[in-house]
């Protein structure tokens, strides 16, 4: 409760700041610059999101603990969250900036990507029917899709570079100014205390969903979730 | 009634008998019923033909053709592939015989039988694809060994990223569309590597080295290998 | 004989402990427990639906149970589950042999990817033995039902498996396929385990005893 309230003055604080207190940047056209203060977060959560539920799956196939399975599903879910919000913001930002919603300049193009493998992963959720085997296949992806990611780390800038010589977007120097900088880490800190506070309740809404699967029928949840079914 | 003969220890040499055998069987059976093949010629060809009607009479200037041409060759290329790579597992499936095979054979000889059935279908399709759509589109290559090379490796790297997707997409439901859905992210690095490839090839500029050849190499080796890891997980309860 | 000294210095056996399986929220079956060892045939019995079918897959390794486990043992070693596939042979409706192939060509290929020595010979022994040697050239897309059912008798015993898992062997046959069912039956008697999933009485007949799904 107290949580969910602190976070909610934060992000008040730090939309406040991002407009009021911080300058806006030299270098970008008018007051754009100040969306930087949210696109950015929401990309770095994007992403982290998607390192949570690789590592998770991970772990979910060498443990094939169920609460496991709910932190992968749980951060890919909003991970997609950001992913879309960071596609948005930073489709706004390309517009005011350069006058057109999409270039497919490097950052772009990767954020689209994630986007694709996001989308991916729930359209193969979706479609097994099987608990068990749903867990183990979207594992099984998501552990594939981090795998292609170093290559478009590599692949991608050196083709879109070459292709479209035009300017490539360089959002990641606003701390240049003290208070810009301030407001930045303030945003990151709210973003990142937004996204474990629905992570976790995510996780409890799949822990009371999960009651529904036959294998959990018998069981009886306590406290921290007696969830494992007593197979040895 | 009993053969008098028993398992003898299956060992890590065996494991490409085996596979050989599921391949040399898949060919079999596609060369008695040419499904797949069918399947994936004609959506190749019917592509192809599109495109080079559409695009021939119009003027493409030459210096635009290397990339534009290899973005038009590799898009008819994944697609027929995607339209047809995930057969061997589907048919198992819906044939009911999947269960047998899962009692019969080691996981990683399925896989790696599927993955040379795969690939057999692959240069199939590069092999009749490629050479018409050079002739049809009258496509100029520099460096055709290059070229080639680019083709090969690009065809490998499909074959190696899509077989463990299609393996679990036939033990789901809405089998087709899903197959497309879930190997598309998995083939970007691969596509737009072999797009950049073979449009250096053909403009011959700056081919030292092969770059994108070896990305694609790379890809390859490790799509199979975390495949192999992956693939009993999906196929085994 | 050299194949009963072989089972009987490995000494198999079954062990299926309280093995439950939920289906979309119905429960199948709850707390099945039993063991299995060499001359021993049990007979599953159960209303159509009653998951006879399920539970053979279940000591077979393709279906997960919900609760407990099946374990195999070899000279009272545990046998690993991806091995356990080597030491079963299978039979059931569900399970298809494959169409485009010939009833050898299938037994060529079987006999390969399981690691055993084709014998051209000794598997038209065993076709013959089960009444089908005159269709051994037929892709089986044209065999009858009861053809292929004896096909699948054949492919179960290629690797001479300690156990057998029968799920309704006598579908498709007539009297005479029947009297195969149960030499097959009689003869592994004597050296290995089998579980038999029928309601069919000629089927169950040779049983030790009997588990009842539908209690």
């Amino acid at each position: 409760m107290i949580v969910k309230i602190l976070l909610s003055i934060w992000m008040a604080v730090i939309i406040v700041a991002a407009f009021l207190y911080a300058g806006a940047a030299i270098g970008f056209p008018g007051q754009t610059s100040r969306i930087l203060f949210f696109h950015v977060p929401q990309a770095w959560i994007a992403t982290l999101a998607f390192l949570l539920s690789m590592i998770a799956s991970c772990i979910y196939l060498a443990k094939r603990r169920v609460k496991t399975d709910h932190l992968a599903l749980s951060a890919a879910e909003l991970g997609l969250l950001f992913c879309i919000l960071a596609t948005a913001t930073g489709s706004i930002f390309a517009k005011a900036t350069w006058g057109s919603f999409w270039n497919w300049d490097p950052r772009e193009t990767s954020i689209v990507i994630l986007l694709m493998i996001y989308g991916a992963y729930f359209a193969l959720r979706s479609a097994v029917p099987d608990p068990e085997k749903r867990r183990v296949f979207a594992a099984v992806y998501s552990i594939l899709a981090f795998v292609t990611v170093p290559f478009l780390v590599f692949v991608v800038p050196r083709i879109t570079a070459s292709l479209h010589p035009e300017n490539t977007m360089n959002p990641a120097n606003p701390g240049m100014d003290p208070k810009t900088l301030k407001v930045f880490l303030g945003s990151l800190l709210a973003y990142t205390g937004l996204f474990v506070w629905m992570l976790r309740l995510k996780m409890r809404v799949l822990r009371l969903e999960v009651l529904r699967e036959p294998e959990f029928v018998d069981t009886v949840i306590g406290e921290e979730g007696n969830l494992e079914p007593n197979s040895e | 009634m009993r053969s008098g003969r028993w398992l003898t220890q299956t060992g890590p040499l065996t494991y490409l008998n085996e596979a050989t055998a599921i391949w040399l069987r898949d060919l079999r059976g596609e060369f008695r019923t040419r499904y797949a093949v069918n399947s994936i010629l004609m959506f190749a060809v019917t592509t192809l033909v599109a495109v080079s009607f559409s695009i021939g009479s119009f003027r493409i200037g030459d210096a635009e053709k290397p990339f534009l041409y290899s973005v038009l060759l590799w898009i008819i290329l994944v697609f027929s592939a995607l339209s047809g790579l995930s057969r061997s597992f589907v048919k198992e499936e819906e044939a009911g015989t999947i269960d047998v095979l899962k009692l019969s054979a080691r996981s990683q000889a399925v896989f790696l039988g599927k993955l040379f059935f795969n690939l057999t279908l692959l240069g199939a399709l590069e092999l009749i694809i490629v050479p018409l759509f050079i002739l049809l589109m009258n496509y100029k290559i520099a460096s055709p060994g290059h070229f080639a090379a680019m083709v090969i490796s690009g065809g490998f790297g499909l074959g190696a990223g899509t077989t463990i997707v299609a393996a679990m997409i036939a033990q789901a439901s809405a089998r087709g569309a899903l197959f497309s859905v879930l190997s598309f992210p998995l083939l970007l690095p691969l596509m737009i590597t072999a797009i950049k490839g073979c449009e250096r090839a053909a403009d011959g500029m700056n081919t030292a080295g092969w770059p994108e050849v070896r990305i694609a190499v790379a890809y390859t080796i490790i799509m199979i290998i975390m495949s192999l890891f992956l693939f009993p997980l999906i196929w085994e309860e | 004989m050299k194949e009963l000294e072989h089972f009987q210095e490995n000494m198999y056996s079954l062990k299926v402990s309280k093995i439950s399986k939920h289906y979309a929220r119905t429960l199948l079956f709850k707390d099945i427990s039993f063991e299995l060892r060499p001359g021993e045939v049990l007979a599953i019995t159960g209303w159509n639906g009653s998951g006879k079918s399920t539970l053979l897959r279940i000591i077979a390794g393709l279906v997960r149970p919900s609760l407990g486990k099946v374990e195999m043992f070899m000279k009272d070693e545990p046998v690993p589950k991806e091995s356990r596939r080597k030491f079963l042979g299978m039979v059931a409706p569900a399970l298809a042999l494959y169409d485009e192939l010939t009833a050898l060509e299938n037994m060529e290929f079987f006999c390969k990817v399981r690691g055993i020595a084709y014998d051209r010979e000794s598997c038209l022994n065993m076709m013959e033995r089960v009444g089908l040697n005159e269709n051994a050239n037929k892709t089986c897309r044209n065999y009858s039902s009861g053809m292929k059912q004896r096909l699948k008798l054949v492919q179960a015993l290629l690797h001479n498996p300690p156990l057998l898992l029968l799920d309704e062997p006598g579908c498709n046959l007539d009297s005479n396929g029947m009297k195969i069912v149960e030499d097959i039956i009689l003869e592994h008697r004597q050296l290995g385990m089998t579980v038999i999933a029928s309601n069919e009485k000629r089927e169950v007949a040779y049983a030790d005893r009997a588990l009842n799904l539908s209690e």
